[in-house]
């Protein structure tokens, strides 16, 4: 492109470039460092005053319910990861290999829509649906079975998982599965490896790294998800996100909210970044 | 052969299972808004319209409706410039730390939105910012711009890298070419951009909850009405949000998707 | 002679450590058809961008009628360029597009529409000035993005490689319009492209570049009969290099054979000559003529009526000999065949370096 000569200032780059580097810069970039300098603060009199304490550090983490509370997200989150990406892998595989680029065109534009649209309210939809007196529990009387307890427990909270992470799983798998090279997958026919044994040992590797990117996404979605513990999982036992809306609506106590957050955050770049990195590893041979 | 059809048709019902799944709750939640029963189970009770009646007399319901029309209508469009600014530096320029500048720019959606919500009510409280309107539309418009970079960003790649370039050499400066070359060619997305921004900010109830104080949106009104029982009217002003936004995205992507398609760029 | 239209003085244009035109020093004169020839990355296209404004040398200068160019912004020259992928802008119809320049002169409606309805007809495409440009051929966008180049009446126009996504017979067509154009207007042209036919059928003069250096300037014929280098030799047309040193007699022995040139230099010089191939004589017989050698037929290459063999004379030197077809007649061309080729020292041309 255009190289300009180096006196004069491009007012015209500097125009463009700025408004989002200020913008984020105030808004994004700001909040989380102040965040993190909120962690070192004091509340008193449920007020809060700037200051430089470990003192939320050393209480929230040498409390049992904090690591309760963590370890019940992780093993939630790992849950919803796994259970959603085998979920979608077969819808996804069919999307990708089974059907016309029309089709699959027209499958994606339709799970768009979910992906932006109002997860609130699809959660409170499930809420009815899974109900004591709801429509599953109806149905289920009928063929004579009891009620089954859906809400109020972890198989809720998936549910809602489930709901958060489905259409953007399928999406990102059909992706990757529908990029890879398929004479590789014809060669593997054709030296008789068979159908599902192919798809374990020459499709999947292929696809790794749109796979991994998938499941990333469902780990920080739902590890960071807020709705569907409390809404559809009975927020007992609380998850991390629960903890910091409880944390700091009653009892203002932002910084130790503060905390939680940090460790979240923390969290979710340790595990982006492992599986970032084993997706693209180059393979041994 | 037999094997594979067997398999295909098993795939076929296995994939419409899934978007049953993510659809039913849509479906429902239309279903129960016309449904009588307090408890919406089977069989269906008789249908009724009171619940609409019911949620749209309430005048916090107005008032929440017309302040998420504003809160997004204000972010779609803030959050379009800003993400057009930045897709465009992304497309036209090198420089030092542009690898910053586009993590930057993508970085938060990946970012918890509670976390978000927290760390923006701190940081506005501090200049006494928080609990206005504008401090959704400011939250908002952080979290939207990704998209609207995405989408521009996208279409910015289907311009001919000649094409800034030819309007220069005709006479027309780069404020000029601008107005008159880039904008023109990237209108589809800047609109779709709109409507997806629109659409995010409509629905998204975390921050908003979070930084709004008094003044609610729609989502948090919705919160608030069910925080104490079931409450069908939730389902008619549900099926009412589910209504707006599905409109902005449906149009968002066939802006996006019927330029891909024009034969300038095959 | 009038004064140049535009010079280049002492131009170098790096890209940090590459240097992509290395001190280039030349002239184009009013009303010329000029044309930029080389292979990829030769240099050709920075020096047009060059004069367009859109690279700026790292040392030298351009003038463009006398005044000096560095500082000039793109916007600000008069450099309408026809450009390798047209770059219509794709949400104007074919008569917006032309008017366009127009536009950012300030010319109002009516008459700015009224010169891209004649531009438009005068290239032939009148009738489609109301469609949109997505639904015009290669050859009508091609009209169209001259006609928006040359609707401001600019005194030079520049080309970069215009005709290269044309289909093959569009291409010697479009030739033919550019060419009468260039002569009806009597405004500069500055042509850039690979391809050695487009430029020697066109242009007045032909500039030959290479590695960001200027091989040789001048016209078709001169650079064809009588190349300044090795490179320039092989790059052009068909040619056929021979290489060996002078002899006491003042010939000049090569491996296909010695050969008696006009006008040689000293014995034990070494020399590299060039010979065409359509100037070489073909025959069955060893023929009585000065400058024989004999040589092995490798192939043949039939393209409409000329005929180009490919030989190989002794010490393994590739010959090619292009003639008409009907001068083939009763001589055997079998693979293999051992055939005696002559050419008059005249038509022998000796390489400088």
């Amino acid at each position: 492109m255009t190289t300009k000569p180096a006196t004069r200032p491009d007012t015209y780059a500097i125009a463009w470039r700025l408004p989002l580097i200020v913008w984020q810069g105030l808004f994004f970039v700001g909040p989380l460092l102040f965040m993190v300098a909120m962690s070192f603060f004091l509340v008193k009199n449920y007020r809060m005053e700037a200051a430089f304490q470990f003192s939320n550090w050393s209480r929230m983490l040498s409390k049992g319910f904090f690591w309760d509370a963590y370890f019940f997200t992780l093993w939630l989150a790992v849950l919803a990861t796994i259970i959603t990406s085998v979920v979608a892998f077969p819808a996804s595989y069919f999307l990708a290999f089974k059907t016309s680029d029309r089709v699959r065109r027209w499958a994606i534009f339709f799970l768009i829509i979910p992906f932006f649209t109002s997860y609130l309210v699809r959660v409170f939809a499930w809420q009815v649906i899974l109900a004591q007196q709801g429509v599953i529990n109806a149905g289920l009387s009928y063929l004579g079975l009891g009620p089954w307890q859906m809400l109020n427990t972890q198989f809720g909270t998936l549910v809602g998982y489930l709901v958060l992470c489905l259409p953007l799983a399928v999406i990102l798998q059909t992706f990757s599965l529908a990029n890879i090279d398929k004479r590789l997958v014809e060669a593997a026919h054709n030296l008789g490896c068979g159908r599902m044994r192919t798809v374990f040992t020459v499709v999947v590797p292929l696809a790794k790294t749109g796979l991994v990117v998938a499941a990333v996404f469902c780990f920080i979605l739902s590890f960071g998800d807020f709705v569907s513990p409390y809404y559809l999982g009975g927020s007992k036992p609380p998850t991390l996100s629960i903890m910091i809306v409880d944390t700091s609506k009653s009892g203002q106590q932002w910084p130790r909210a503060a905390v939680v957050a940090i460790m979240m955050i923390v969290t979710l770049l340790v595990v982006a970044f492992t599986a970032i990195g084993f997706a693209y590893r180059k393979r041994g041979k | 052969m037999k094997d594979d059809l067997l398999l295909r048709w098993v795939l076929r019902v296995y994939t419409a299972l899934v978007f049953l799944f993510v659809f039913a709750p849509i479906a429902a939640s239309l279903v129960f808004s016309f449904n009588s029963d307090r408890f919406p189970t089977i069989p269906l009770g008789s249908f009724t319209t009171e619940w609409y009646v019911k949620a749209f007399s309430n005048p916090e319901v107005w008032d929440a409706a017309l302040r998420s029309l504003i809160v997004s209508a204000v972010t779609a469009v803030i959050s379009t410039a800003i993400g057009f600014s930045a897709a465009y530096t992304d497309y036209r320029y090198e420089f030092f730390g542009k690898k910053a500048f586009l993590v930057l720019a993508l970085l938060p959606p990946t970012i918890p939105l509670i976390i978000l919500a927290l760390a923006m009510l701190g940081w506005l409280s501090m200049f006494n910012a928080s609990g206005m309107t504008l401090s959704i539309i400011i939250a908002h418009t952080v979290l939207c711009a990704p998209f609207a970079m995405a989408v521009i960003r996208l279409r910015l790649n289907q311009m001919d890298p000649n094409l800034e370039p030819a309007a220069w050499n005709l006479g027309a400066s780069e404020w000029v070419t601008m107005k008159s070359v880039v904008v023109p060619f990237t209108l589809p997305s800047i609109i779709a951009s709109l409507c997806l921004t629109a659409a995010v900010s409509f629905d998204e109830f975390a921050v908003a909850w979070f930084v709004s104080g008094l003044n609610k949106t729609v989502p948090v009104v919705i919160l608030e009405i069910l925080t104490g029982n079931i409450d069908p009217q939730v389902n008619a002003i549900g099926t009412a949000v589910f209504l707006v936004s599905i409109t902005l995205v449906v149009i968002a992507q066939v802006l996006v998707l019927g330029s891909a398609r024009k034969p300038e760029n095959a | 002679m009038a004064e140049p239209l535009v010079v280049f003085d002492n131009v170098v244009k790096r890209f940090g450590t590459f240097e992509a035109v290395k001190r280039m020093n030349f002239e184009i004169r009013q009303g010329e058809f000029l044309a930029f020839m080389g292979p990829s990355g030769c240099g050709k296209t920075t020096t047009l961008r060059m004069l367009a404004g859109l690279e700026q040398p790292t040392e030298g200068d351009i003038r463009l009628d006398g005044k000096s160019l560095v500082d000039v912004k793109p916007h600000e020259r008069d450099t309408p360029m026809v450009w390798q992928s047209l770059a219509l802008f794709p949400f104007l119809n074919a008569r917006e597009n032309v008017e366009f320049g127009l536009k950012m002169r300030g010319v109002d409606k009516p008459k700015r529409r009224q010169k891209a309805l004649e531009w438009l007809e005068r290239l032939g495409i009148g009738e489609f000035a109301e469609r949109d440009v997505s639904a015009l051929s290669g050859g009508q966008r091609q009209r169209v993005a001259l006609a928006r180049s040359l609707v401001t009446e600019p005194r030079i126009l520049l080309l970069d490689e215009p005709l290269s996504a044309l289909d093959a017979h569009l291409v010697i067509r479009m030739q033919g319009v550019l060419t009468k154009l260039q002569r009806e207007l009597g405004i500069t042209f500055v042509y850039v492209t690979h391809s050695q036919s487009e430029a020697f059928a066109m242009a007045d003069r032909v500039v030959i570049m290479s590695k960001g250096e200027i091989a040789q300037i001048g016209s078709a014929r001169d650079i064809y009969r009588t190349p300044a280098s090795r490179f320039v030799a092989e790059f052009v047309g068909r040619n056929n290099i021979f290489s060996g040193t002078v002899n006491a007699a003042g010939s000049v022995e090569t491996a296909a054979g010695t050969f008696t040139l006009d006008g040689l230099a000293k014995p034990g010089e070494k020399v590299s000559f060039v010979v065409a191939a359509d100037v070489v004589s073909l025959s069955a017989t060893r023929p009585t003529a000065p400058n024989t050698f004999s040589a092995q037929l490798i192939s043949e290459e039939f393209v409409g009526s000329m005929v180009t063999l490919f030989f190989e004379a002794p010490g393994g030197t590739e010959v090619k000999v292009q003639v008409q077809e009907r001068m083939l007649e009763g001589i055997p061309r079998r693979p293999g065949q051992t055939l005696y080729l002559s050419f008059d020292a005249s038509h022998a041309h000796v390489l400088k370096g």
